[in-house]
């Protein structure tokens, strides 16, 4: 697929049409945050709210700048999104993965991988609403149903050869569907998301994999809930669940439980200062990530977003 | 799963919509609202921040405000579990042919909530207060 549209002309973008649309009108927070991939929801996982501050009749437009930490990886991801009727959202995202542990892998074999190697993973999504109103069908259980898509193609530059070794493919396209309600009169939100894919530590491992690896799709569900403390101000934690598709190959490979993935969970803050301004700051836990080069370490750290709405 | 959903939120939502009524029921969040004096100064604040938001005025220009006022209370007091029997036209009835907007019903619930911050009336009983008015948004908002 040819490179994707230049991330860096969008803030141009997204300032003129801050200005036509500087009267979009979402209730504050109803719009989610954005996620690491780009979509609105929380800061994993995407939830069925439609981002932007746009809402029925009119089109909004939102882009992050997201940084994750912990003891051996950091993350930088950064993104926009549209939204259209408050019934679908687009979105582009990049990760930009420092993935220097992994240099060790040089002394498995020889895989010529180059000192302080990113992967870089560009995520283009798409969401459709289906039915329901997470913020203002509180008369019923009815939540917000909404299908989405996010197609992945990943750079992992000198890991080519690691990839090309586990069999893994450069791209894969997530399918999901999420439900979110906001139990308005306790000021809780829940969501569940079940996510096809067969996706390695979110795509950044790449796709698949060389049997006895899990090749196939599986089916992996996610959680949210956040409370509400003030109209702005909001907690929550989120538990995502991941296909760990590589632990049986590279424990035929030799490498023990070095390929092994865990599930990614977080507790989170949200403060919008205002209705185009949201900041998140979280503690993630993404468990361990190529626990082979990290002596098994569980990366634990910070996850910090940003957020410009309109 | 669709089809589940809806049928379970049918199934579930009269039992939602029982609960709600007996917590209105109760008063206690007529009470928290400052009985009828505090609604009558909420419906106060409330009309008169909705006529000066650029935002709906257009809505009520042709709008008496203190026939309002008195109607919203008298709606409030009722749907918040105190002693009043409101008669008046049904929200259906009352914005019919008005073409309401979802940005301009965000744009009153967030009047509403700014009133309601004037009076000193606790997020979580804020919150109460639009459990209850929210579902309003589908007659409000009727395409007939």
């Amino acid at each position: 697929m040819k490179r994707i549209f230049p991330l860096a002309v969008l803030p141009g973008l997204l300032l003129a049409a801050g200005q036509a649309q500087a009267d979009t009108g979402k209730l504050l927070l109803t719009g989610g945050v954005s996620s690491i991939t780009g979509a609105a929801g929380g800061g994993l996982t995407p939830w069925a709210v439609i981002g932007t501050n746009a809402t029925e009749d009119e089109t909004g437009f939102s882009s992050y700048l997201t940084r994750v930490a912990t003891q051996d990886y950091s993350l930088n991801s950064y993104g926009a999104a549209i939204g259209l009727n408050d019934r679908v959202e687009l979105s582009l995202a990049r990760q930009d993965l420092d993935a220097s542990p992994t240099l060790a892998l040089n002394g498995v074999a020889a895989f010529g991988i180059t000192p302080g190697q990113h992967v870089q993973m560009d995520v283009l999504g798409a969401k459709l609403k289906l039915a329901g109103d997470a913020v203002l069908d509180s008369d019923s259980w009815m939540p917000q149903i909404a299908v989405g898509l996010e197609y992945k193609q990943v750079r992992p530059g000198s890991l080519q050869s690691v990839f090309d070794f586990l069999g893994v493919r450069n791209s894969g396209t997530d399918v999901y569907v999420s439900v979110t309600k906001l139990l308005l009169d306790k000021g809780l939100l829940l969501n569940a998301t079940l996510r096809s894919t067969n996706a390695n530590q979110n795509g950044l491992l790449g796709f698949g994999g060389n049997s006895p690896a899990n090749s196939s799709r599986s089916l992996q569900s996610e959680f949210s809930a956040a409370y509400l403390l003030r109209r702005n101000l909001a907690i929550g934690a989120e538990y995502r669940n991941k296909p760990n598709n590589l632990e049986a190959l590279g424990a035929s490979a030799g490498l023990a439980d070095g390929l092994h993935e865990d599930s990614w969970k977080d507790l989170f803050v949200a403060w919008a200062p205002n209705k185009n301004l949201s900041l998140t700051l979280a503690y993630v836990d993404l468990g361990q990530i190529l626990p082979g080069v990290t002596a098994g370490r569980k990366q634990t750290g910070y996850y910090l977003s940003g957020q410009v709405a309109f | 799963m669709k089809l589940l959903l809806i049928t379970l939120s049918l199934l579930l939502s009269s039992l939602a919509s029982a609960q709600a009524q007996s917590m209105a029921g109760t008063g206690s969040l007529y009470r928290a609202l400052g009985e009828n004096a505090g609604i009558t100064r909420l419906m106060d604040d409330f009309v008169n921040r909705v006529i000066r938001d650029e935002r709906i005025s257009g809505h009520f220009k042709k709008t008496k405000p203190q026939l309002l006022k008195d109607s919203l209370s008298a709606q409030i007091c009722q749907l918040s579990g105190g002693p009043c029997q409101y008669k008046g036209p049904d929200m259906k009835s009352a914005h019919a042919d008005m073409d309401i907007r979802k940005s301009e019903f965000n744009a009153l619930v967030e009047d509403l909530q700014a009133a309601m911050d004037t009076k000193g009336i606790s997020f979580a009983d804020q919150n109460r207060l639009l459990a209850i008015l929210a579902p309003m948004h589908r007659d409000v908002m009727a395409k007939d």
